[in-house]
């Protein structure tokens, strides 16, 4: 997962080139902008697909209520995180499954472009729903076995 | 009376609010926990079809392939880099120096600092820690109060000044509450121009700086017979913080004028702080590796707050509440400007316990149509909407710039303090809001300046819009779904 989480910062720096270059691509050479803007939408999917999981690893999610609150949730807190995303998780993969199979067998395009990869976007939504119900999960085995906070 | 019904939306509002507060839950997994369990409940009472519920997925797609949210880590990073390079201090340091014959030298830099950081910073929060963090042991010639106020104010300066992240996803939310409100029947905005993103920044920018000179004015008069050590600024200093200014400015002026996209400035800006950072060697190897898991980190936290939101908002609407909502304060007996003023001082005792971006994806998409509805200008409702957000956030204790700063600054402040420090700035705030409240034409002064332009070239505004558009237009991907009806709502 440690591997995962620094390959996925990472990609922010692409991310800012590739959106950094349209501009001099359509203001200039007037053409692949469109191109550098799609592939620019495939690293933000992927890059948004762990970092919702990496904000729970490091406790960065934005939550509000006292400290006490907090305090008095502390032994049921991954409890009942889990409760709140794990059936989403599981109902969301489950309904997007039919659309992710097809647009990963016919390798789906940029409508637009016709560029390849933008089955990656849907396959990142895959990605992202695993990654938090795999760390809802870890979140509790942590807790159960007395590492967690 | 079925317990599930157009009120349900209400139930979940209430709901998610209370256990918001008293569970301490990160709140993007309440705002799903919430939204599932009514889901799970409509479907049991037959209320809902989970063929509807399936189409979920395709919204989440729609965020993850959204143009403008590209911005949103790149926001994120530019705030992180600032923070980490000493460029905020440079500025803090060579505005102080400048500032001197003034007198409030401090204050004023701090305000200034404000100005030019928090545009370009990811967050409220983000700006308030930046700012507190450089301006707490400089002001501690200052009273507590008095050097929290300044930073709670300075870092809220983001909110209302052009291109901040919150007034881009503001303005993407304006784009569908505008569209929206001129679908209702018997409206009369039917043949208005969709407002855009550009038509927002045009709006804020002189509420916005009406509001940083009069809080400058007070901060000066405050500080007036205070005595700060001002320490001497080095050449290197001066020059960083003259190119990193001029930069920004460049920046902020491109996006004003709509030379450069927000997404783009934000690259750009990126860009050019990475290629600082690499030749002046700024940040070692592991620097680097902390401030990109740090990236990584609060962007995650920011769109699975979106993800949640946009989970909640689809089961509010499948209850029927947003309709309900719209019926209701239609039949309401009082006149619309009042109605319209009890609905932003409910947008107000919102945003005084939720962050700007909870407040941008759960509370305005609820609020904002009925809004443009009453007081029939969509550009006066966007600053209205961004001045009392600002404003909940000044409130203490609560306020979240305040809570951040008071964190920071790491002193015990009572409440009390707190409001006398802060009141002055409140009062200023108070007044532009009632400004622009009884007269919008405040914030169309610079649609003039923009409306040549705009004419001249509404084709290749169209043709660009088109570009920009997200190419499978998923029913989730709000721009893409404004950009399909502008052509036809701007040509009646």
């Amino acid at each position: 997962m440690r591997f995962v989480l620094r390959f996925a910062g990472v990609l922010v720096l692409p991310l800012a080139i590739l959106l950094f270059l349209q501009w001099p691509l359509r203001e200039w050479v007037q053409a692949y902008s469109r191109q550098a803007n799609d592939l620019g939408q495939i690293l933000f999917a992927l890059y948004v697909s762990v970092a919702v999981s990496a904000a729970t690893r490091s406790h960065t999610h934005l939550s509000a209520g006292s400290a006490s609150a907090k305090r008095r949730l502390a032994p049921w807190r991954a409890w009942a995180a889990l409760a709140c995303v794990g059936p989403w998780a599981v109902f969301m993969l489950w309904a997007a499954s039919g659309m992710m199979r097809l647009s990963l067998l016919g390798l789906e395009r940029f409508s637009e472009t016709m560029t390849p990869g933008y089955f990656v976007i849907k396959l990142s939504l895959a990605i992202l729903l695993l990654l938090v119900l795999v760390q809802a999960i870890a979140s509790l085995r942590e807790r159960v076995s007395g590492h967690g906070q | 009376m079925s317990l599930l019904g157009p009120m349900t939306g209400l139930w979940m509002l209430l709901a998610l609010g209370v256990l918001t507060v008293s569970t301490g839950l990160p709140v993007w997994a309440l705002l799903i926990g919430v939204s599932s369990l009514f889901a799970a409940a409509g479907l049991g009472a037959g209320v809902m079809d989970v063929n509807i519920l399936s189409a979920m997925p395709m919204r989440l797609v729609g965020l993850l392939e959204n143009d403008l949210l590209q911005a949103l880590p790149l926001y994120v990073f530019v705030g992180m880099l600032l923070q980490r390079m000493g460029l905020a201090d440079a500025l803090f340091s060579v505005m102080a120096r400048w500032f001197r014959p003034l007198g409030g030298s401090h204050a004023l830099a701090t305000l200034g600092v404000g100005a030019l950081i928090a545009p370009m910073n990811g967050s409220v929060a983000s700006s308030a820690s930046l700012i507190a963090r450089l301006v707490s042991p400089r002001l501690a010639h200052l009273d507590a109060g008095r050097a929290t106020a300044l930073a709670s104010a300075a870092a809220t300066i983001g909110v209302i000044v052009p291109p901040s992240l919150v007034l881009i996803l503001l303005g993407d939310a304006m784009m569908r509450a505008h569209t929206e409100a001129s679908s209702l029947s018997g409206s009369a905005l039917g043949s208005a121009r969709i407002i855009s993103t550009q038509d927002v920044f045009n709006a804020t920018l002189l509420p916005g700086l009406c509001i940083l000179l009069l809080w400058s004015l007070l901060a000066r008069w405050q500080s007036r017979h205070l005595k700060a050590d001002i320490p001497a600024v080095s050449r290197a200093q001066y020059a960083v913080a003259i190119v990193a200014g001029s930069v920004i400015l460049a920046l902020l002026a491109g996006v004003f004028s709509g030379k450069l996209f927000a997404v783009e400035a934000a690259a750009t800006g990126c860009m050019l702080l990475m290629l600082a950072a690499l030749l002046s060697r700024a940040l070692r190897g592991s620097d680097w590796r902390e401030l990109l898991a740090d990236t990584l980190n609060l962007s995650g936290a920011l769109m699975a707050l979106l993800m949640g939101a946009t989970v909640f908002s689809l089961i509010f609407r499948l209850f029927g509440t947003d309709r309900w909502i719209l019926a209701v304060l239609a039949a309401s007996p009082l006149p619309p400007l009042l109605t319209a003023a009890g609905v932003l001082l409910l947008v107000a005792l919102c945003a005084w316990v939720l962050d700007a971006f909870e407040m941008i994806f759960v509370v305005v998409p609820i609020v904002a149509a009925p809004l443009i509805a009453m007081l029939g200008d969509a550009q006066q409702v966007a600053v209205l909407l961004l001045l009392v957000l600002q404003l909940s956030f000044l409130v203490p204790p609560m306020g979240y710039a305040v809570m951040m700063a008071r964190a920071r600054f790491g002193r015990d402040l009572s409440a009390a303090d707190l409001f006398g420090a802060l009141g002055p700035f409140i009062a200023v705030q108070l007044c532009v809001v009632m400004a622009v409240f009884f007269a919008p034409s405040v914030v169309h002064q610079l649609d003039a300046a923009a409306l040549p332009e705009a004419q001249d070239s509404e084709q290749e505004i169209l043709q660009k819009m088109q570009d920009m558009a997200t190419p499978p237009a998923g029913e989730g991907s709000p721009e893409s779904n404004t950009l399909t009806e502008l052509p036809t709502k701007g040509k009646p």
